[in-house]
């Protein structure tokens, strides 16, 4: 087998240079994303899962529709019902369909609506005499019907607003006057601009896109050291440091990448971007922990998955919880990825800048260098004692 | 001998409770091959990992090119290729890239590794994954793997165990070279054939111990048994004698078999390693 080109090789000895830290971790960062550009699973369920985000944004309505359709039996108590809710012909938040027929009402009220028409949440059935009634006095009553799907206050709203078209009615004036100037809304006034239920969703579909690559160095991991191919690098001028900061790279850079460039598709860079930015970096790394977490933890594919998984569902709460304003319970608070949500809802939907998420950054910068720092020792641990 | 390029004093290393190795010695010299024989669990690729720095030794030193290796590890690993018992290559990347990646670890970035796979007779399979090599394949690209930077050490765990006599000859030839190009090889196996072809000296390693040091020859000589065989014809049959050389009655016997005109062949039947081995250490190496 020794041929004059391998006598060559050896009589002038290999070409060596002293290796610098940078070399040897830009060798390992390289060689890791060849690997991963050639594992067939990965190279599917990446655009796979994309492309399936992308759409899933996309597939819900860009606005939200505040317009309330009610009914109203007999036609003849439209008018006063208007009058009691305050809707003018030219608004539209409130739509007051007049019905000849209760049973009618309560159909279109179930969904039973000839095609265009508009499908009333609620049907109101006065009794064609309320007003007489009213005015002598005597007690009567209505009926609603509502959607099984409309929220109990709005169900009380309407109670009120009857009442309220009785007691006009008879001629007893309201004891609270309402005016335009004496309604104060605080904070940014949302009425006729609420944010889409797929705003509110970004960081929902980033952290799915971060917690799909976090899986993906984990399963690099864990093939570097159940392969026992960390053994020979370490047999190299390569320290365990310079394994573990190209792990580290290799798991953000794959994370950070993609889920900017979901972000990018689902136009969530606005005023805000600077904080996006830095949100999303924090987000990739933090994954990249995981990602090194469990790759020390788990010994396969369905290993590192089970692992990955008790980690990014609880990850996940923050970002599913601001799908429901209002709903998160106190201990949210609590979890790692709650500032980064918080950061990146704050940038994409409301576009807020660094002054106003200072605070939700800094607990997201902590929390990642505290998971970063347990990875790191975790997975050096493990190749140590490989 | 010159100054030794592997030498490990008093080692001793323990996995928790249990002590693995008990405070071994030995040395190896630029141009010597040193057999490093022993049974699965003996301690030889503990050793192995703590000349890779991997292991720290819990008493005693272990230097290469007399350099302490855990406080100058990055320095002295560039120059010590190492072979492991696992074939651990990443399969899915080509022979090239293993060994250009590795290149790359060792700052030989533009080292010719084709060369180096023709060295080992993987030239045309060079741009095949790893995944599709044979076993064969896969421990010839470990040998190439270890040579890539040129080193002046080789580590050898268990080079050619389980590959075919074709494929082990190759291994063994290239090792040969690089010996006689200076290199200082340290060679763990339990192919006591191959420990007695390669090497110079030979070191019986069991339960962390180093039970004998020496030249197989005289390990052979001190602790194994001489005779001969001898094959004679029986009537229509043959039948075999074996005379204890080391008897004082020896020397009278095989006059008598020879004048008897009956002997077919005699043979000199010397004591094997393994044999030495088990006589020393009351175990065999499987």
């Amino acid at each position: 087998m020794t041929t004059r080109r391998t006598r060559e090789f050896f009589a002038r000895g290999a070409p060596t240079r002293e290796p610098s830290r940078a070399g040897i971790v830009g060798a390992i960062v390289a060689k890791d994303l060849l690997t991963f550009s050639r594992d067939k699973l990965w190279m599917v369920l990446t655009p796979v899962a994309l492309v399936f985000i992308v759409t899933m944004f996309y597939l819900m309505p860009p606005r939200v529709d505040e317009t309330l359709v009610i009914g109203v039996h007999p036609p003849a108590m439209a008018a006063a019902l208007r009058l009691a809710m305050g809707v003018g012909d030219d608004q539209v938040a409130l739509t007051v369909v007049p019905f000849e027929d209760e049973a009618a009402m309560a159909a279109a009220v179930a969904g039973d609506v000839p095609e265009g028409a508009p499908r009333p949440l609620i049907g109101v059935s006065l009794p064609i005499d309320l007003l007489l009634r009213a005015r002598l006095g005597q007690s009567t009553t209505a009926r609603v019907y509502v959607d099984a799907a409309v929220p109990n206050e709005v169900r009380g709203a309407m109670t009120t607003a009857v009442r309220e078209v009785a007691a006009t009615a008879a001629g007893a004036p309201l004891p609270v006057a309402w005016s335009a100037d004496e309604f104060v809304v605080l904070g940014t006034d949302r009425a006729g601009a609420q944010i889409p239920l797929r705003e509110r969703m970004r960081p929902m579909l980033a952290f799915m896109v971060l917690i799909t690559e976090s899986l993906a160095l984990a399963g690099l991991v864990a093939v570097e050291v159940s392969q026992r191919t960390a053994t020979a690098l370490l047999a190299t001028p390569a320290r365990t440091v310079d394994v573990l900061l190209a792990k580290g790279i290799v798991g953000t850079l794959l994370a950070f990448s993609q889920a900017l460039l979901v972000l990018v598709v689902t136009r969530a860079f606005g005023p805000g971007w600077g904080v996006l930015l830095l949100a999303t970096l924090l987000g990739a790394m933090l994954m990249a922990a995981i990602g090194m977490l469990t790759g020390a933890a788990g010994k396969d594919f369905i290993g590192t998955l089970f692992y990955g998984m008790v980690f990014l569902i609880v990850l996940m709460v923050p970002a599913i919880a601001q799908l429901f304003p209002g709903s998160a319970a106190p201990w949210i608070q609590a979890l790692p990825s709650y500032g980064l949500v918080e950061a990146m809802t704050g940038s994409s939907v409301y576009g807020l800048g660094f002054g106003d998420l200072a605070g939700h950054l800094a607990t997201a910068a902590v929390w990642t260098a505290v998971l970063f720092g347990l990875g790191w020792w975790v997975l050096g641990r493990k190749l140590v004692t490989l | 001998m010159a100054a030794s390029a592997i030498s490990v004093d008093g080692a001793r290393f323990s996995y928790g409770e249990r002590e693995v190795l008990k405070g071994i010695t030995f040395e190896v010299a630029p141009g010597e091959v040193l057999g490093f024989l022993g049974p699965n669990g003996a301690g030889k690729s503990t050793t192995i990992r703590m000349l890779t720095g991997q292991l720290r030794p819990s008493a005693g030193s272990v230097r290469l090119f007399g350099r302490d290796v855990v406080r100058a590890r990055s320095e002295v690993m560039g120059r010590v290729g190492v072979s492991f018992e696992e074939k651990n290559l990443y399969p899915s990347m080509t022979g090239e890239e293993n060994l250009r990646f590795f290149a790359r670890l060792y700052g030989v970035p533009h080292a010719d590794v084709r060369a180096l796979l023709e060295h080992v007779g993987l030239e045309t399979r060079r741009r095949d994954l790893v995944a599709g090599y044979s076993k064969g394949m896969r421990q010839r690209l470990m040998i190439a793997r270890a040579l890539v930077h040129d080193p002046d050490v080789l580590l050898l765990d268990e080079p050619t165990d389980g590959l075919d006599p074709v494929s082990a000859q190759a291994v063994r030839d290239v090792i040969r070279a690089r010996v006689e190009s200076g290199n200082a090889v340290l060679l763990t196996t339990h192919d006591m054939h191959e420990a007695d072809e390669l090497s110079h000296r030979v070191a019986f390693i069991n339960e962390g111990e180093i039970y004998a040091l020496d030249t197989p020859e005289k390990l052979k000589l001190a602790h194994g048994r001489r005779s001969v065989k001898v094959r004679l014809r029986d009537g229509d049959g043959v039948r075999e004698e074996t005379v204890e050389l080391d008897g004082e009655a020896a020397g009278a016997r095989i006059a008598e078999l020879m004048a008897s005109g009956e002997v077919i062949t005699i043979h000199t039947a010397e004591a094997t390693l393994e044999e030495v081995f088990i006589r020393m250490t009351g175990r065999g190496l499987a």
